[in-house]
């Protein structure tokens, strides 16, 4: 619980870190509708792929320095020396992150939603779609900055793009689904099956990857 | 056990003398081999009936395909023994090999491509199969450019294997999804490039040039494994007593 | 199963109008493999012209 609360103190006192990647999906989806002409069946049109692209490079912006100032500073070898478990810390690390940076903005996109489509179930089920995907982003992003610790974030966001593509096919596959009135539950628990596996692994491979940078 | 054989037998120095031994017979008979069938597919073999002469891109495009794949498989198991074993070889391997793949997804995509024009009408379909190939691509430069990111070259490594590793679980995953996705526009034209029986008189030049062309893969592969030792080892005595 | 599938060289280039694609094909892979030969077997001489002046 004291890991949680601290890392938590960590992360709002980097206001660029977390209000950053909120304010930047908020930016794309003011700026969504200005670059399409005011006719309803044009917005929807590209909407969903659009919000889902921007929950993926807002995630790539939050997990920027995840590790970087940890790094600079010696917590990271401390953390390992001691007798904590150091996977079980980079877990809570990202909660913390999801918690403070996912969720809003899924929050945010069930609010766009509902202002550009006036749809209230179908905005309503996109919600848990993109709790779902954020953190499933997150994980993914921050393996790619542990790989590129100290190198710059654009290098970690190229190499694990590739990753994150089958998510963003299952998403549209369900947004399609959500259109047409198909149950769309089973995307949702395709994702979190995806999403409870990489829970457990990552975490334990971000700890072997950080733990090669410091020998 | 496992361990003392791999210990003994992956040595760079009993690696590099054994390969010198057989390098030069697989690259002639490969090479040979290669000519053959390729000569055999392109001039020798009957037009097809729906694509015209175009199909003989086929002699070409397929082993470069069927290459690209299994390199990264290859190369999947490489990683694998470097991170519990610690063999130094198969770190070697790792870097050796994925410039290779990157050239042999190139040749797979473009050659594609090429083929689409006559076949399809288009040069770029967003399907499955060529996607998921870009993609492979996209991984083979983000792997190259991750290893040449970093000075320290075991540090490198193994970040590369774990890499690899992770890349690897997520190619079928890939593959599987990219199949659902396509499944909503699918253009019946697609199905042309698969035929499900294929005539021997196509097929036998088919299987030389796959044979031949992974012959000489595997003698690139040789070189550039030859280059990263000399590279990474060019301090030890034994290397400078070998040149 | 060896027939010559052209009536004449020419032909065999033309391929009925697919001959542009096809050996274009053929050229790109040809290149790519000798070039990747070629650069390997300079970057090894190098290294071993280096290893010699250096001992």
């Amino acid at each position: 619980m004291k890991i949680f609360y601290l890392e938590h103190l960590k992360l709002r006192k980097k206001t660029r870190s977390w209000l950053g990647p909120i304010l930047v999906f908020s930016l794309i989806m003011i700026a969504y509708p200005l670059t399409v002409e005011f006719l309803q069946t044009n917005l929807e049109k590209g909407f969903y792929s659009l919000l889902w692209i921007s929950i993926l490079l807002s995630m790539m912006l939050a997990t920027e320095d995840i590790f970087l100032e940890d790094f600079s500073d010696g917590t990271l070898e401390q953390t390992i020396i001691s007798n904590t478990s150091f996977p079980l810390l980079i877990a809570k690390k990202i909660f913390i992150y999801w918690l403070m940076i996912g969720v809003p903005i899924s929050f945010l996109s069930f609010l766009f939603s509902l202002s550009l489509t006036q749809d209230f179930n179908l905005s309503l089920s996109i919600f848990p779609l993109s709790v779902v995907s954020s953190y499933i982003f997150l994980n993914l992003f921050v393996f790619g900055n542990a790989l590129s610790l100290n190198k710059g974030s654009v290098l970690g966001a190229i190499i694990t793009m590739p990753l994150a593509l089958p998510v963003l096919i299952i998403l549209g596959k369900s947004v399609i689904a959500i259109e047409f009135g198909i149950n769309y539950v089973e995307f949702l628990l395709l994702l979190l099956g995806i999403l409870s596996i990489i829970i457990t692994i990552v975490p334990f491979i971000i700890s072997y990857v950080i733990k090669a940078h410091l020998e | 056990m496992i361990k003392r054989f791999i210990h003994q037998f992956a040595s760079p120095k009993t690696y590099l003398f054994q390969v010198n031994k057989i390098y030069r017979y697989i690259f002639y008979i490969s090479l040979i081999i290669y000519l053959f069938s390729l000569t055999w597919g392109l001039l020798f073999t009957p037009e097809d009936f729906v694509q015209g002469n175009s199909y003989r891109i086929i002699y070409l495009h397929v082993p470069a395909s069927f290459m690209s794949q299994s390199l990264y498989a290859i190369m999947a198991i490489t990683s694998i023994t470097y991170l519990i074993w610690r063999v130094k070889l198969a770190a070697y391997f790792i870097i050796a090999i994925a410039p290779i793949g990157a050239m042999t997804t190139f040749i797979a995509l473009i050659s594609g491509s090429i083929w689409g024009i006559p076949t399809w009408g288009t040069w770029w379909q967003w399907d499955a199969r060529i996607t998921s190939t870009l993609i492979l691509f996209i991984m083979y430069l983000g792997l190259i450019s991750l290893h040449n990111s970093f000075s320290n070259h075991e540090k490198a490594d193994k970040l590369l294997s774990w890499l690899v590793i992770v890349g690897f679980v997520n190619i079928p995953i890939i593959k599987k999804s990219v199949d659902w996705w396509s499944t909503l526009h699918q253009s019946a034209s697609i199905t042309l490039t698969d035929k499900p029986s294929i005539d021997p008189s196509m097929l036998y030049p088919l299987i030389g040039c796959i044979i031949g062309f992974f012959g000489l893969i595997i003698c690139l592969v040789i070189l550039s494994s030859k280059y990263q030792i000399f590279k990474r080892e060019r301090k030890k005595s034994w290397v400078k007593e070998y040149v | 199963m060896f027939e010559f599938a052209f009536s004449s060289v020419r032909e065999a280039i033309y391929m009925n109008g697919h001959g542009v694609y096809v050996w274009t094909v053929f050229l790109i892979v040809i290149t790519n493999i000798t070039y990747f030969f070629i650069n390997y077997k300079n970057k090894i001489n190098k290294i071993k012209k280096k290893l010699d002046a250096s001992s």
